[in-house]
């Protein structure tokens, strides 16, 4: 539903994305993630023509940005950051000015979506009234309004407070469920990344460094919190299973090994199991690692 | 029919903004004054000996036309142009920094579309605003001074004399005149429509449209510039004084006009390819 292909774009000499691809299935949430100036706005400035691409290109439903923005920009909806609405008009005004470059304003399809967001009684205010949770409800008005296929999310849930969060989250889920949309959800809230993305890339310079399933973090990596007494037989088992200790208290098997192995090798050679807990490794820790570790490379 | 909605909207948005309307409000006032100006007795005396130096009776073109034409002669180059540099200068570059921008590019929308929507707005205020001051003026010298009377028309820098006793025909000078007013003005605003365009601040486009303008307001007027005045835009955007003239010459109205409308076509086909080829970062 939605492609970039080799993605590049420098600013003043300066590379901003180097050969960045990326496709996001229909129905599909993709997490983009990555320090400030990774490229991550840049990207979402590609797909909507906003930025012209070095080299590469984006496609919208098979519909090229660059050959026909217009016509690929017809199935794409947008929410900013701090989305810039006409303060001075009301929310209702500013719907009807968006609407007239989406192909019309249809007032029946304008009221549905303001209840559905919850802004019908304050639609008609001016929007300098609004607070930001109004704001960003506003924003996914207007995003909602041409019926998009495709979902684009810039730190949508920057500023908001946790109800707003989870409301917001609640609501992007819903609408993947109900009419299969395609999500790119771009944030720096690693924790919202993860409950609501299927799969994330992380930038860093430009570049993508990790791209993987959210579900399948835990399955490359199993680490184990231990507890063995005495210590000593315990290396020369670890190393027959093919693992090792990592850490003080903490050791890696191999990703095909089963735990329960261990343990019965453990018991067998007289060392008593107080504790083998799976860590649990998150997306923040996955994205530390990427990063000190690209950092420290 | 799509368009007149998006021009609907780009109207709501110019004359939604207290901006838009300093320039009406301004323009109120100073007909206010010129007004009360010219029922001073001195005044009235200057204007008698003018009239009557040239063998014209005060009592016809001592009239609410002959006031409208000095108001909009004496104010819509100085006082007007503020206003059209200000509110066309903003309206691609403020909505830029405010962040608008990004909200309309996330449209199925062109750059090209959305300029033909901008510019048709900006073009829209300059008219209104060259009628708005014919009529109010008009209508309050009507108020002081009452409707009938001719029209007396001297413009010695363009070399325009004519006099117009009858109502109609003043009339109906008078309004030509503020059609051409309408285009001139449009130069103006088309500068500053392409400034606003290009990477800079409202503020900067409205500034330096305001600066060529007069640089080139000042250099007419050198004497060594004489011979080459027709160079000058605007001594090409005072042509609508040639309206007034008793016998309308065609050919030196369509050389003018066709002039500034060239350039309104260039400045903003530069605007256009400026904007198109530049990158708005999120």
């Amino acid at each position: 539903m939605l492609e970039a292909r080799g993605l590049c774009k420098s600013f003043g000499g300066k590379p901003a994305l180097d050969d960045f691809s990326f496709k996001v299935e229909r129905g599909e949430i993709y997490g983009l993630l990555g320090h400030n100036g990774a490229g991550k706005s840049t990207t979402l400035g590609i797909i909507l023509g906003m930025v012209m691409p070095d080299a590469g290109d984006v496609t919208i439903g098979g519909v090229s940005v660059r050959k026909d923005r217009s016509l690929a920009l017809r199935k794409a909806g947008a929410i900013f950051e701090a989305p810039a609405f006409y303060d001075y008009l009301s929310g209702w005004h500013n719907l009807r000015i968006l609407m007239g470059y989406s192909g019309g304003f249809d007032a029946a399809a304008a009221r549905v979506i303001v209840e559905r967001v919850g802004l019908t009684k304050r639609i008609h205010s001016k929007v300098r009234t609004y607070s930001h949770g109004m704001r960003q409800r506003l924003a996914l008005a207007q995003a909602l309004l041409p019926e998009p296929a495709v979902l684009l999310l810039d730190e949508p849930t920057d500023g908001l407070d946790p109800e707003g969060i989870k409301w917001f989250r609640e609501f992007i889920l819903q609408l993947r469920d109900e009419r299969g949309m395609t999500v790119l959800f771009n944030s720096h809230l690693l924790g919202e990344v993860e409950l609501m993305c299927d799969r994330v890339a992380i930038l860093r310079d430009g570049k993508r460094v990790y791209e993987g399933a959210v579900g399948g973090l835990h399955d490359d990596a199993p680490l184990f919190d231990v507890d063995f007494e005495p210590w000593d037989g315990v290396p020369a088992l670890l190393h027959a299973m093919g693992g090792e200790r990592v850490a003080p208290g903490r050791i890696r098997l191999p990703p095909a090994a089963d735990p329960a192995l261990l343990v019965a090798a453990l018991v067998g050679a007289g060392i008593r199991v107080r504790a083998l807990a799976p860590v649990r490794r998150s997306l923040e820790d996955l994205y530390m690692e990427i990063h000190h570790g690209a950092a420290a490379n | 029919m799509l368009f007149l909605q998006q021009l609907r909207g780009e109207l709501r948005k110019l004359f939604a903004r207290p901006r838009s309307w300093m320039g009406y409000g301004a323009f109120f006032l100073m007909e206010a004054l010129i007004l009360f100006v010219y029922k001073l007795d001195g005044s009235q005396r200057h204007m008698r000996g003018l009239m009557e130096r040239n063998g014209l009776e005060f009592g016809t073109y001592y009239s609410s036309l002959t006031i409208t034409f000095t108001i909009m002669l004496v104010s819509m180059f100085l006082l007007g142009s503020i206003y059209f540099a200000l509110v066309a200068g903003d309206i691609v570059a403020k909505e830029n920094e405010d962040g608008n921008l990004r909200m309309v590019f996330a449209r199925p929308v062109s750059r090209l579309r959305l300029l033909l929507v901008k510019y048709a707005a900006v073009s829209l205020y300059t008219f209104s605003f060259v009628f708005f001051v014919g009529i109010s003026g008009y209508l309050m010298a009507v108020l002081a001074l009452g409707r009938d009377g001719g029209l007396f028309v001297m413009e010695p820098r363009m070399k325009v004399f004519a006099a117009y006793p009858d109502w109609w025909d003043g009339a109906w000078r008078l309004l030509l005149a503020a059609a051409g007013i309408g285009v001139s003005m449009l130069t103006l605003s088309s500068l500053a429509f392409m400034f606003s365009c290009l990477k800079i601040k409202p503020a900067a486009a409205t500034i330096i449209t305001l600066t060529i303008l007069f640089v080139d307001m000042i250099l007419q007027g050198f004497p060594f510039f004489k011979p080459y005045e027709s160079y000058f835009v605007t001594w090409r955007m005072s042509a609508w004084v040639f309206f007034m003239e008793p016998h309308l010459s065609w050919p030196k109205l369509v050389e003018a006009y066709a002039f500034l409308i060239g350039l309104d076509v260039s400045l903003f086909t530069l605007g256009w390819a400026a904007f198109q080829t530049r990158d708005f970062k999120t």
